[in-house]
Formats: C-alpha cells, structure tokens, sequence
C-alpha cells in the first residue's frame, strides 16, 4: 500500500466524511473542520480533496437531494469506500503505535 | 438574500459546466449559513473569497466529450469525393461555370499583366524615386500653360544654388545622320546630354568609359543597335571607341561609348547620345534663358526624396529660380517625378517628346476587366444558389449525421476553390493562346511571365480571392437548410429552397447585364465618335497627299526640288511647307492694327509658298493667295499674310474687312491679303484657333506637300519621288508618308481604346448569357411537370415559352433602364475631351438595348422551347 498519497488534508477530509456519514458533504465538511480547527476552511479546498479522494478510490459519491438554500441544486454527497476505510484505520495504528512509543514523563511535560 | 451576482457570472463563466450544479449549490448553501450566522455583509466578502478557491485546475478543466470529435481534415476525402460527383453528374453547369469563370479571370489576367507593364516604366532606374523632372508654368499670351521643357542654363545653376540637388542632367532633341566611313544610318532617336546622364539614369555603356564620355564637345555615343547598323554584326569584337564619326560637316567626332539599348520600358527612348557641350558651342540659344528648349532631370540628394517636407520646401524654393535669373520673367518651375513622367504628362505644345501613355486609360481598362470578372463571379453564385435544392438533401443528411455548419461551409467553399483552380488553369490556356490578339489590341510585347514566382503567387492569391467571393455566399446559404425542413419530405422542401434567395438572385443578373449593356452603348459611342472623326471634312482634301520630310541643306533648296518633283508623271501638285499638316502647335504671340493694349493671343503659324491653296484644296473665304508673280508677297518689309476666319474673328473682323489690315509677325510688318476657311490643324480633341500663313522662299522648308493625279498609282509616284530626293539629298534617307493616314494615327489610342471596349463588352455579355443559360435550364427543369400540365389542359407552346421567358426579359429591361443613366454619364464624359464630337442619341441606347435582349431572348427561348416541346406523357409518367 501506497501511504505517500494521502496527504495531511486529506486524511483529515476522509476523516470527516467518515464521521458525518451519511451526509457528508462539501458544506458540511467544511463547516466541520471550521468548527474543530477555527481555521477558515473554504468548500473549493474541501471539494478538491474530495475529487482527488474519490479518484484514487477511497470515497464514492452520489447526487443527493436538492434545498431552497442550494437554490434547487443538488448536493454531492460522500461515502468512505471499504479501502478508504483500510486506509484510515491503517494510519490511525501507525499514529497509534507511534504514540504508545512515547515515554510518559516527556508527555507530561508539554501539557 | 442573495450572493453577489457578480461573483456567481464569474464562476458560471470558469468553472466547468458539469460540475457547476453541485458548486454553486454549496457556495449558496454556505451563503445562507453564514448570512445566518455573521451578518450580510460578512458574508458576501466571504462569498468572494470562497469563489476564487474553486480557481483551480480541477474545476477549470472541461469534461472530455463522449464521444471522439473528428479533425478538419477526416472529411477531406469525403469532401472532394462529392465535389467530383457533383461536378460529373452536372456537367453543362459545371462547363458553364468554368467557362464562364475562366473567361473572366483571363480578362482579369490580361489586364493585370497590361497595367504591371504600364506601372513597371522606367522602374529600372536604381535613383527611380529620387529623380524629378524641372517643369514650368509658362505665361502666355493667352494664359498659363504648362510646359515639359526649361531653359539651358537652368541646370548648372540649381546644382550651385541648392544644396538638395546632388546632380542635373539636360536632355534635348536632334536629328539628322552618323556616318562611319562609307556607312551612314540615320538616327531614330537622337538625344542630347549632360555627361551625368550616365550617372543619373542607368544606361550602361557596353563599350566605353562612362565616367568620362561625352565630357568634351566631339564626343559621340551610339546605342547597341546603332552599333550594329554602323559596324556590323560582329561590332562587339571591334575596337570601335574612338573610331571617327561623320556627323556634321564642321565638326569631327569620336566614338566615346556604346550604351546597351534603352529597355523598352522607358521613357527616355536614343540610339544616338551628343554631349551639350557641343550643343553650347553651336547653338547661342542653348545658353539662353529666355528660350525654353530642354528637359532638366534633377537628381535629389537620399533623404529628400518622397513626400517629405524637405521636399516641398525645396519645390517652393525651386519655384521662384527663374525669376531670380529673369527678373522679367512670370514663369515658374515645379518638379515632376519621375513615376508620373510616362503615365501622367499633360503639357502643352508638344514640348513633352518621347513614349508617352495615359493614366484614364490604363484606369478604363481596369475597370473593364474588373466588370468582366464581376460577371463571371455573379454567373457562379448564381448557378450555386439555384441548384441549392439538390444539394438540400446533402446538407439535411449531413447535419443530421452530425456535420457542423462550420465543416459544411469549408465543403462548399473547398468546392467553389475546386472550380476556380479548374477555371484558372483553362484561363492560362486561354490566355497563352490569345495573347498574340490581346498584344495587337493594346500594342503591347507582353507575354505570361510564367517563369516568374510573384506571377504564380499573384495568381494563387487571384484564385483564393475569387473562390472566396464566388463561395462565400453559395457556402453560407447552403449550410444554413434546417435538416427537418428539408428531409421531412411531406413540406415541398425543393420549391422552399429554390423561392429562398430568389430576389437576391435576380438582383444579380439585373447587375450583370446593367453592366453588360453599359459597356455595348459605351462601345456604340465610341464607334460613333470614331467614325465622326473619320468623316469630319476638315477644311482640306487629305486624300491622296503625301508629305516628304527635307532634311539637311534640302531645306533650303526645296523650290528646286519642287521643280523636279512638279514634272514626275503622276503628280498633280506641289507645294513647300514647313509643317505637313497634322497637329500643328507652332504658335507665337501676334499684333495687329487696332489691338487694345490688353488684347493678347497666341497665333499658330506655318511658312508655305504659293501652290500652297491648290495643293490642299482649301478655300478661300475673302482675298486672294499668294502669288508667286507678285513680288510683295515675299518681301521681308512689307510682306502679305494668309489668316484663317477664326483669326480674322479674334482680331474682330469679318473675312472682308480683314483684307488691307496690318499685321505684325515675328518682326516684320505685313498685309492680310487673304482669309481661308477654317480646317482642322489639330485633332478635333480641341477647337480651331487662329492661324497665319507666311510665304518665305528664302526661309528653311521642311517639308513638301505632294497632291496625286487621280488615278495614279501612289507606289510609282513614291518611286519617282525617292530618286529625286536622291538627287538632291544622297546621305540622308527618304522619308515620306500619307497625310491622311497620319492624321488617322492621332486617334489611335481611342480606336484602341474602342476595340478593347467592344470585346470586352462582348464578353460581358457572352459570359452574362450563359449564366442566363444555365438559370433558364435549370428553372426549366424545376418547372418540367408544371409544364407537362399545362400542356395536358391545353397550354400551348407559345404560351408556354413566353411564361418561362418573360421573367428573365423582365430582368434584362430592368438592367437596360439602369444601364442608360450610367452609360450616358461615362460616355459623357469620356465625349468632353473632344470638341467636335457627337451627340449622344437615344438610338445608341436602343441599340445596345436591342441587342442584349434579343441575344438573351435567344438564349432563354432556346431552354424554354425544348421544355415546351417534351411529351408531357414522359414528364409527368415518372412520379
């Protein structure tokens, strides 16, 4: 497996549309992200991430329904895929491996 | 609560169609969050900034087309294929549009090549845009004329006052015979010159220094062809500079130079050069400011040349240098470039000599190759548009397969450039065949430069040009047929198409043959003018008289040259003049008794002697001729004087009155003794003026007037003519001619012009025919089974030949009525150069009318005849 393809943004998108199946979408990523992060994130950013996702095969996506706020337009929503979903859990054993490496005392003196 | 708008037309116009939905929905879908939460105003400059982070590529980018979309050049074969088909399967239209086509764009050719050759005139020169010519506004008697020739110490003197003037070369004229040992030729071109000629003008010197000859007064240069004359064949191979020349019996000269020949392209034409030094040594008047002999070419310093302002600061300057030299004088030069010298020299009294040709002529024949091509282009468009129905179904399966509009007018167009090439190259055979006709027309050596790579790329642009003016129409109408419309089948798709462009094409052949006709009654006029000329009694009996030049000591023995020829057998009469009658413009200022101080005018004159009268046959009004018995007549003190009506009239006098008065003429004090009726002394372009004759038997003569018996032959009086000549005057050759005839060749650019119109006008109307032709077939076939009903009900023949062809006469009146007006102004026009001229009459127009419909009936009634002749059985069986 190929890690080098998923960037930091990325993974954090992944995560998200993960999180908020069934109706993760460019808005409500975005939104989500700016909620956690308090950093601006723009829908531009997000949907771009979500294309490349979707073309290296970790994300589906389908149109969803339309609202009066989209002016009629309809929604694309994401899906994780079942190798989106290998992936994510295959960096979180990384991280978590990493992090149970990590002597407690220097954990200790960064909080 | 809407997103700027502004922003959303940003985004529609980049962001790729198929993702635009989903985009714009979440932009609005944050909008009205955001609205929410922060405020309008927040909100929208978020909106902007969330606009420009979809600038990236991903969004940019365009969806690939589903299905794959075929370069230009897939259908080529297609293309060409069908136009092959088309132009087999039609092939009457198809020889109609080449022919036509091909005619016309050799008119165009031969034109072209026509005026190339008029403009490429004394191009050759490598000084060509900086040499001028010094030309003066010379004060008459009778106002200001403009004249080609300047006084002899100009030069020199613009050299030194100028610093503009780099060089100066003065040109005049001579005649007379070189010699050579026991050779002697006569020359056809004598010129004399500054040495800078050489400099000036590119004339190289084949033998000979160029920097140094004619440099002393005895030096000579002859042309090639003089060379040849004098030395021989093999001249070249001789060392003939500075071989002894005869020219004159005081001077002896020597060979400085061999020039090659002047290009034919020139206006400058010699074969013999003098150098004016010697002219300064025997001639006082040539160091004279007050006598105007010589044209001064000024060669302009690089820089000045153009239209700059230098260079009208220096004409200003240039203008007062008489006067400067002359306080007396009211003449002032300017300058004539030397592009205008050949095309556009208008001077008076002939002081303008060597190869000259018109501007409004080489205009004219433009524009007549122009219209012929106009025609031919018409005739296509034409025929394209009418048979736009047979290839409605084409375009209809072609559009619904998926052509383009765009690839569709590349097709018609690929097609019209098809038949235009076709055309072209039947028109380089035309034209290679014709030009033997087409150089008797203009008079000219041309021939197809096919050697050359401008004429091949004229000619590529030509066909380009034209098969876009002949396609361009056809390309777009065609391709404009909606498919449904025309595969539907149940709407009469055929007759839809065949209405749609009608008037336009109507319109087309009213411009064609308005054009047609108006060159017919322009070559009708011209005819007519022409033979008025011919048939103008002049006021003398021109038939039958010759003229015979006197050259050297014979001018002074004329008289006894006289008596010899008087006893020839044949000969009925004989008289000694200075002029022979054709465009005589000698003419100086007058004094008579009772001129008001104010009265002024110039009198054309001519020295005769007193057989004068009878040899010409002119008449007189009042008096009596010179006689040779009495000796008044010739005396230097009190002479007598012959005036025509018209002076008399000027000096305000009858014939009757004028008898007694007292004239004054170059000098001497003289009576009119007789008035003679006005004739034409120059060509009827211009009206008769006032004239005086002088009888002076011890003045130069230089010709001699020779009336025929009736009856005899011309060729033996010539012969007899010839050996007293030689008697006489051994060295210098014979020369004679017909007075009628020469006066003939004065209008030798109208008959020419005249027959280049009326082939041109026949053309016209031949090419404007057969595109009526291929109309009047093709409505024919259209209408074949509305014909074959109208013959089962009883129509006749008759009726049905007159129902196809009234709407095509209908057209043809239409352009006779636009023609006229056009006609008449033009010919008009052209008519004011003359004095004398004809009216223009309505039968002209009748005429020209007449003809053009009668040849269209024929051509239309040809078509509709062999339509109302078919057995309606057969054409209305194949439904």
């Amino acid at each position: 497996m190929r890690r080098s393809d998923l960037g930091e943004f990325e993974e954090v998108v992944l995560l998200a549309v993960a999180a908020l199946s069934p109706s993760a979408y460019s808005v409500s990523i975005a939104e989500e992200l700016e909620h956690e992060t308090g950093n601006a994130v723009s829908t531009g950013a997000v949907h771009a991430a979500l294309q490349r996702l979707e073309q290296k095969g970790y994300l589906r996506s389908e149109l969803g329904e339309a609202t009066a706020e989209r002016g009629g337009r309809r929604k694309r929503l994401f899906t994780v895929t079942a190798l989106g979903g290998r992936v994510l859990s295959d960096v979180r054993a990384v991280r978590n491996r990493l992090w149970d490496r990590i002597i407690p005392n220097i954990r200790l003196e960064w909080s | 609560m809407n997103p700027p708008r502004l922003a959303d037309r940003l985004l529609t116009w980049f962001c790729a169609p198929h993702l635009r939905e989903e985009v714009l929905g979440d932009l609005h879908e944050r909008y009205a969050l955001r609205v929410k939460g922060r405020g309008a105003t927040k909100a929208s400059g978020r909106y902007w900034l969330d606009v420009l982070a979809y600038v990236r590529p991903e969004f940019i980018k365009r969806k690939p087309e589903e299905y794959p979309n075929p370069a230009m050049t897939t259908m080529l074969r297609s293309y060409l294929t069908i136009a092959l088909r088309t132009l087999l399967k039609n092939k009457g239209y198809s020889a109609i549009n080449s022919v036509g086509l091909a005619l016309g764009i050799a008119c165009c050719m031969a034109i072209g090549l026509y005026v190339v050759d008029e403009w490429q005139y004394d191009r050759f020169h490598a000084n060509f845009n900086r040499i001028y010519r010094a030309v003066e506004h010379q004060k008459q008697a009778d106002g200001m004329h403009n004249v080609a020739v300047t006084p002899g110490p100009l030069a020199p003197t613009l050299t030194k006052d100028f610093p503009e003037v780099e060089q100066t070369v003065r040109i005049g004229r001579w005649s007379g015979t070189v010699g050579y040992k026991q050779k002697v030729a006569e020359a056809t071109g004598m010129l004399i010159v500054d040495p800078s000629f050489f400099q000036v003008f590119d004339f190289p010197l084949v033998a000979g220094n160029a920097r140094k000859a004619l440099s002393s007064p005895n030096e000579i240069v002859i042309s090639e062809s003089m060379a040849e004359r004098l030395f021989g064949l093999n001249w070249a191979q001789q060392p003939i500079v500075g071989q002894p020349i005869e020219f004159t019996k005081d001077d002896h000269f020597t060979l400085a130079g061999v020039a090659k020949n002047p290009p034919v392209r020139s206006h400058l034409q010699f074969d013999v050069l003098l150098p004016y030094k010697w002219l300064e040594k025997t001639d006082e008047w040539s160091q004279k400011w007050n006598s105007n002999s010589y044209h001064t070419y000024i060669l302009l310093k690089p820089g000045l040349s153009d239209a700059s302002e230098d260079l009208a600061r220096f004409e200003t300057k240039l203008s007062g240098q008489l006067k400067h030299y002359q306080s007396d004088t009211e003449n002032t030069l300017y300058l004539q470039p030397l592009r205008d010298i050949y095309l556009r020299s208008v001077f008076d009294f002939q002081t303008d000599w060597g190869k000259r040709s018109d501007i409004l002529y080489v205009r004219i024949f433009l524009a007549v190759g122009f219209i012929v091509l106009l025609i031919a282009i018409v005739n296509f468009i034409n025929l394209a548009t009418a048979r736009a129905s047979q290839r409605a179904r084409e375009v209809g399966v072609r559009k619904t397969i998926g052509a383009k509009r765009s690839g569709l007018i590349m097709q018609f167009l690929g097609e019209s450039l098809l038949m235009t090439s076709l055309a072209v190259t039947i028109s380089l055979v035309l034209l290679q065949t014709s030009m033997p006709l087409f150089n008797d027309l203009t008079a000219k050596s041309l021939e197809l430069p096919l050697h050359e790579p401008m004429f091949w790329l004229a000619l590529f642009g030509l066909t380009l040009v034209v098969s876009l003016l002949t396609g361009l129409y056809p390309a777009f109408f065609l391709s404009s047929f909606r498919p449904v419309q025309v595969l539907k089948g149940t709407v009469n798709s055929l007759g839809l198409s065949v209405r749609s462009g009608r008037r336009f094409r109507q319109s087309l052949v009213v411009g064609q043959f308005t054009l047609a006709i108006a060159l017919a009654i322009g070559s009708v006029v011209i005819y007519r003018q022409l033979a008025f000329i011919q048939d103008k009694k002049l006021g003398f009996d021109q038939s039958k008289l010759l003229y015979v030049r006197m050259k050297g000591d014979l001018r002074f023995n004329a008289l006894r040259l006289k008596r010899e020829v008087e006893k020839l057998p044949g000969v009925a009469r004989v008289s000694a003049t200075t002029s022979d009658l054709v465009d005589i413009t000698n003419s100086s200022n007058v004094e008579w008794e009772g001129q008001q101080p104010n009265d002024a005018f110039l009198i054309t004159n001519m020295n005769v002697d007193a057989d004068f009268v009878s040899t010409t046959g002119m008449q007189l009004a009042a008096g009596r001729n010179f006689s040779w018995r009495i000796p008044s007549d010739t005396s230097s003190t009190m002479g007598a004087f012959l005036i025509n009506e018209t002076a008399a009239r000027r000096m305000g006098w009858t014939p009757e009155q004028a008898i007694g008065k007292r004239i004054r003429f170059w000098g001497p004090l003289g009576r009119v003794v007789g008035v003679l009726k006005d004739f034409h002394f120059r060509p009827l372009r211009v009206s008769i003026e006032p004239f005086l004759f002088r009888f002076r038997p011890d003045n130069a003569y230089f010709n001699m007037l020779v009336k025929t018996a009736p009856g005899a032959s011309s060729e033996r009086v010539i012969a007899g003519l010839s050996s007293a000549y030689k008697k006489f005057e051994p060295v210098s050759s014979f020369q004679y001619g017909f007075v009628d005839q020469d006066l003939d060749a004065q209008y030798r650019t109208e008959q020419r012009t005249g027959r280049i119109i009326l082939y041109f006008s026949i053309l016209s109307i031949f090419v404007s025919c057969l595109g009526l032709f291929g109309l009047a077939a093709f409505t024919a076939e259209q209408r074949t089974k509305e014909i074959g009903v109208r013959k089962v009900l009883g129509a006749s023949v008759a009726s049905i030949v007159t129902l196809l062809s009234k709407d095509f006469l209908k057209l043809v009146f239409v352009a006779i009525v636009l023609a006229c007006p056009l006609a008449w102004y033009a010919m008009n026009r052209w008519l004011q150069d003359f004095a004398y001229r004809v009216d223009i009459e309505w039968w002209m127009f009748a005429l020209a009318g007449l003809l053009s419909v009668t040849i269209a009936l024929l051509t239309v009634s040809f078509q509709s005849i062999k339509a109302a002749l078919m057995n309606p059985a057969k054409s209305l069986r194949s439904e």
